[in-house]
């Protein structure tokens, strides 16, 4: 069961009215089209815009954990040696269908609903969605009450436990608060990929895809299209930003 | 009337007194201070009167612009202040009379938790380039031609 709910944008749907009206077109089939690269600094980001990613199970390799890694050498997540306590924004889940046998790797992570549970549950607004899809913890309000991290269906929320030195400057993390997978909005906003993405494609995995859901150009939104993708929970409709294939 | 008169002279006195007593100890307490961090460059992005004050307020102002919104001009962003005013692997950390921040906030014995969270020293000794038209740090100042 295939549920694909993505709305278009109001630019694609406004291109495509002028187009049909008015022949807008340097060629036949070639349209004149913006391609979502790095917004200015200045500018705040959009919901003409929707960050997602599309996670293809086939592809992604059981064992392989270069996704873990990257997110954590990225972001700065060091492991106390405690892992009942350890933050983690990113984990292999591993699926073993009990009448086939088949094995299922996949990585799980925050899925950037559309309506996230945890921002519905966080009494001072600390948890909270960008205007792009990217759902966030400013950590300037979060008072740690963990409400968020009951209430997210996907276990993707970690609390800091211990004292943190040394954090990289665009990945504040603090004790005391709740965390999860930005989508590497420092790199997003810059015009870049996610971490994890970018490490599934250096060990040639390539089985995850980042991308403008609102954008029916983008890689992302012509695989959805072509090959569809699920949600993981598709029955709470949250409208998740992670999709998966696969699965 | 002449007693009061009397009374009023010596008050005018006693304050006049007390307050170059404390302008005297701002002064020390000001070079005390001056003499800890240094920054990188010469020109901040507001005078120091000005940012000694309202420093606060800017990155406040910045803070909810850049998460919530996406929006990471550099002008007054936190990361940038560090950059300028913290040496790469500087060995004053936040908390130390040497470090940049926490000179004055030991002093004025204000506490701030911006470092619970936030890197106290920068990641790359690279200093920022001034004036360009990507990168307005220093705009109010571009007709002074600070950069070195």
């Amino acid at each position: 069961m295939i549920e694909k709910t993505i709305n278009f944008s109001r630019r694609s749907f406004v291109g495509k009215t002028a187009t049909a009206a008015a022949g807008i077109s340097i060629a036949p089939g070639v349209f004149l089209h913006q391609v979502a690269n790095a917004k200015p600094a200045d500018q705040a980001a959009t919901s003409e815009v929707r960050w997602g990613m599309l996670i293809n199970t086939n592809k992604c390799a059981t064992g392989c954990t270069a996704c873990v890694s990257a997110c954590n050498e990225e972001n700065g997540i060091q492991s106390n040696d405690r892992p009942e306590s350890d933050p983690q924004w990113i984990r292999k889940v591993k699926l073993r269908d009990t009448q086939t046998g088949h094995v299922t790797s996949l990585p799980m992570m925050c899925q950037h609903c559309e309506n996230p549970p945890c921002v519905d549950v966080c009494p001072t607004g600390a948890s909270m969605k960008r205007e792009d899809g990217i759902v966030l913890v400013d950590k300037h309000i979060c008072i740690g009450c963990r409400y968020c991290m009951m209430a997210c269906p996907y276990k993707a929320r970690s609390f800091v436990h211990e004292t943190i030195t040394d954090q990289k400057d665009y990945a504040p993390r603090g004790k005391g608060t709740v965390e999860s997978c930005t989508m590497c909005v420092h790199r997003v906003d810059d015009g870049g990929t996610p971490a994890c993405v970018e490490a599934c494609n250096a060990a040639e995995h390539g089985a995850m895809i980042f991308g403008d859901l609102k954008d029916p150009q983008s890689e992302i939104s012509k695989e959805l299209e072509k090959h569809g993708g699920k949600q993981i929970r598709a029955d709470l409709r949250l409208n998740t930003g992670v999709r998966y294939q696969g699965i | 009337m002449l007693q009061l008169k009397q009374l009023m002279h010596k008050s005018l006195l006693a304050i006049l007194g007390s307050a170059a007593i404390a302008a005297s100890s701002i002064a020390v307490a000001d070079s005390a201070l001056l003499d800890i961090a240094k920054a990188k460059s010469d020109q901040c992005v507001a005078d120091t009167k000005e940012m000694r004050a309202n420093h606060m307020e800017k990155i406040l102002h910045q803070r909810d612009k850049t998460l919530r919104e996406g929006i990471r001009t550099k002008q007054h962003s936190l990361k940038e202040c560090i950059n300028c005013h913290v040496e790469k692997n500087s060995a004053a950390r936040f908390g130390d009379n040497k470090h940049f921040c926490s000179s004055c906030h030991n002093f004025a014995a204000v506490t701030i938790d911006c470092f619970q969270c936030h890197a106290d020293r920068p990641d790359s000794d690279k200093k920022h380039s001034l004036n360009t038209s990507s990168f307005p740090h220093y705009a109010d100042n571009s007709a002074e031609g600070v950069s070195k």
